[in-house]
């Protein structure tokens, strides 16, 4: 269950940072900030410079982990637990998809 | 300077700029559509595109004639909450790879409502795929009001001419390239784009006094103090917390939007995909704060500079602003990149009807047909939807990001929650899917000003027009009514005869690529409960005054 454990946790949690990078402003209505910043007002460029710079940051960060997660998910498939019932029809099913 | 009719003095260097860009996108479309035989090709182009150009062009589909005049026109007239609400959009391609994309890519499903057929039956998928038909014609509609703004701009002409002539070129366009060639056309045009938009910018910038113009995306802030003077509440956010929590709708509504998760199924392998939504992180934030910065100054031109602009020319203002600070043949390739802008989005959307209506329902009702006959039923939906948002682009809304993001709503009520919970929950069934799109998507319908105007949760047009006020309410109800039906009725024995449930637990083990099946993986029943308690109280927050 590590693996999986891991997908969810790491589904939610990037999810969720996304979201907060991209809605700074959302956090700047709730608590307002005085001040400028580079010039700018700091809750006009912060949101600006998080919605850009954060997010592309962050997809670097998903980026790796996802394959580090496939990787894992392959590696627990390899290893195999015999009390689990295996997918049957596995190749049938995803020719269908292909041909679809 | 007074109010005038903005156009092109020369239209010949207008239409040169526009033949030229569409002979090189014609092109290229051309020698890449040659090896479009099948239906596999047509759509996702084979899925052998490499990360940087699918970045490009998932850029590319994104990046709609909403950036380069719709955003403006809103930021003209809402200023910084304007920015703020668009600054979440690039979340779309990043959550959309990695909540759902890797695993439908996984799975093999070239569109989100294939992945419903599979998930949740056929019934389910048809009244999924009429109501994305009705996002990408809504969608369509905004990039059509802009290419036929962008041709009145050209040629002098009235707008419902160039409506027509501009709307028929580019369906023509789309119809014969199909997504091979609009993919690697579309990685083309995001750079054409991206340079038509930003270096003259920089030369309006320059124009208007800036001292930042060598990089006019970020550097701006010495006309910051100019600004404050002549419009002091500029930067104000002018709305309550809970107008920018409903702008989290927007960022669920991408989610569902069929033309661009379609670009994580063109990527090479599953690591490909992953880089390309690096690369459209990176690109489509550099655009978009260029949008941010031409919204800046042409308010700043308007107030500091005396350039006037009619409130019915404001989705010009891109274009007023190149005519006004550049000469004539920079303004001429300003529109072209427009044009392109709208072409590469129109073309994902169009495809995606096209995908929609010979795969994912006539070719669900009759299996049958031959594969040569559901080709040509993807030309001709395509083109029809093309025809269709002509005729609904004839009587358009003020603003033409007003349908744009209207459809990012009903995508976000009638689509996402049935992909996100579908892949996370093993629980959620067909029933709870029907229930959930179609009565979310009825209340969003209702609530919006367009059906019935007196019924509306703000009063505030922009609000209610854009669908942020339908979308806070009607979202949380299609997750609610996925999970609480889906779990009810998985538990009433008369029912669960009529579902899949073995098979159904088999797809989504194997779409997160195990190959046995764990009870108690995407099978949490606390996880489902607390999605529900935390979006009943957001929609009894949508529901309350919203003091406008």
């Amino acid at each position: 269950m590590n693996a999986y454990k891991l997908e969810v946790r790491f589904t939610i949690m990037m999810s969720v940072l996304l979201l907060l990078a991209g809605n700074v402003a959302l956090i700047f209505s709730i608590f307002p900030v005085n001040g400028m910043l580079f010039g700018f007002p700091i809750m006009y460029i912060i949101p600006i410079l998080s919605g850009w710079f954060g997010i592309l940051f962050l997809t670097i960060v998903a980026s790796k982990i996802g394959n580090h997660i496939d990787e894992k998910i392959e590696q627990a498939n390899e290893q195999g637990d015999p009390s689990l019932e295996q997918i049957e029809g596995f190749t049938k099913k995803k020719k269908n998809y292909e041909g679809a | 300077m007074g109010e005038e009719a903005w156009q092109l003095s020369n239209p010949f260097l207008g239409i040169a700029a526009i033949i030229v860009t569409f002979i090189l996108f014609y092109v290229v479309g051309y020698i890449s559509n040659r090896k479009s035989s099948s239906v596999t090709d047509l759509y996702v182009a084979g899925a052998s595109i490499g990360p940087l150009t699918n970045g490009l062009a998932m850029a590319s589909t994104y990046m709609s004639l909403a950036t380069f005049l719709g955003i403006t026109a809103l930021i003209l007239q809402l200023q910084v909450p304007f920015i703020m609400l668009w600054i979440q959009l690039i979340l779309s391609i990043p959550l959309i790879t990695i909540i759902y994309g890797t695993s439908l890519r996984r799975m093999g499903a070239f569109s989100p409502t294939h992945f419903i057929r599979e998930r949740y039956g056929l019934s389910a998928s048809i009244i999924a795929a009429l109501f994305m038909i009705l996002v990408s014609l809504m969608y369509a509609l905004g990039q059509m009001i802009g290419i036929a703004l962008a041709f009145e701009t050209v040629l002098g002409i009235p707008y419902l001419t160039g409506l027509i002539f501009g709307g028929l070129v580019i369906v023509g366009y789309v119809t014969l390239g199909g997504m091979a060639g609009a993919s690697n056309n579309a990685a083309i045009q995001m750079v054409i784009i991206a340079l038509m938009f930003i270096v003259p910018l920089a030369a309006i910038m320059k124009a208007v006094g800036g001292s930042g113009w060598f990089f006019p995306p970020l550097l701006y802030s010495d006309m910051v103090p100019a600004m404050l003077e002549a419009m002091p509440n500029f930067f104000d956010y002018q709305f309550s917390p809970k107008w920018y929590v409903s702008l989290i709708g927007l960022t669920i509504g991408s989610l569902g939007l069929p033309h661009l998760a379609m670009r994580i199924y063109t990527a090479s392998s599953l690591k490909s995909a992953r880089t390309a939504m690096v690369w459209f992180a990176f690109i489509i934030g550099l655009v978009f704060s260029a949008t941010y910065a031409m919204g800046f100054v042409g308010v700043y031109a308007t107030e500091t500079q005396g350039v006037a602009i009619s409130a019915a020319d404001a989705d010009k203002l891109t274009l007023i602003l190149n005519l006004v600070y550049n000469p004539e043949w920079v303004t001429a390739l300003v529109i072209a990149g427009a044009i392109s802008a709208g072409l590469s989005t129109l073309s994902g959307n169009l495809l995606a009807i096209g995908a929609l209506l010979s795969q994912d329902i006539v070719t669900v009702l009759k299996p049958n047909l031959y594969v040569k006959t559901r080709l040509k039923l993807g030309y001709i939906a395509i083109f029809t939807g093309g025809i269709i948002s002509i005729l609904l682009a004839i009587n358009p809304p003020a603003f033409l990001v007003v349908s744009i993001l209207w459809a990012f709503g009903l995508a976000g009520v009638t689509n996402a929650p049935l992909i996100i919970v579908g892949v996370w929950w093993k629980e959620a069934n067909k029933f709870g899917a029907i229930a959930a799109s179609v009565i979310g998507g009825a209340l969003y319908i209702i609530v919006s000003p367009f059906v019935f105007p007196t019924i509306v949760l703000t009063g505030h047009s922009v609000t209610d027009g854009m669908g942020l006020s339908g979308a806070m309410l009607a979202i949380p109800v299609s997750f609610i009514l996925l999970i609480v039906v889906s779990y009810v009725t998985n538990r009433i024995p008369k029912l669960s005869t009529m579902l899949t449930t073995k098979a159904d637990h088999i797809l989504i083990e194997r779409i997160h690529g195990w190959k046995d099946i764990h009870p108690r993986r995407y099978n949490s029943t606390i996880g489902a409960a607390i999605t529900v308690a935390f979006f009943t109280a957001i929609a009894v927050w949508a529901i309350m005054p919203w003091n406008m």
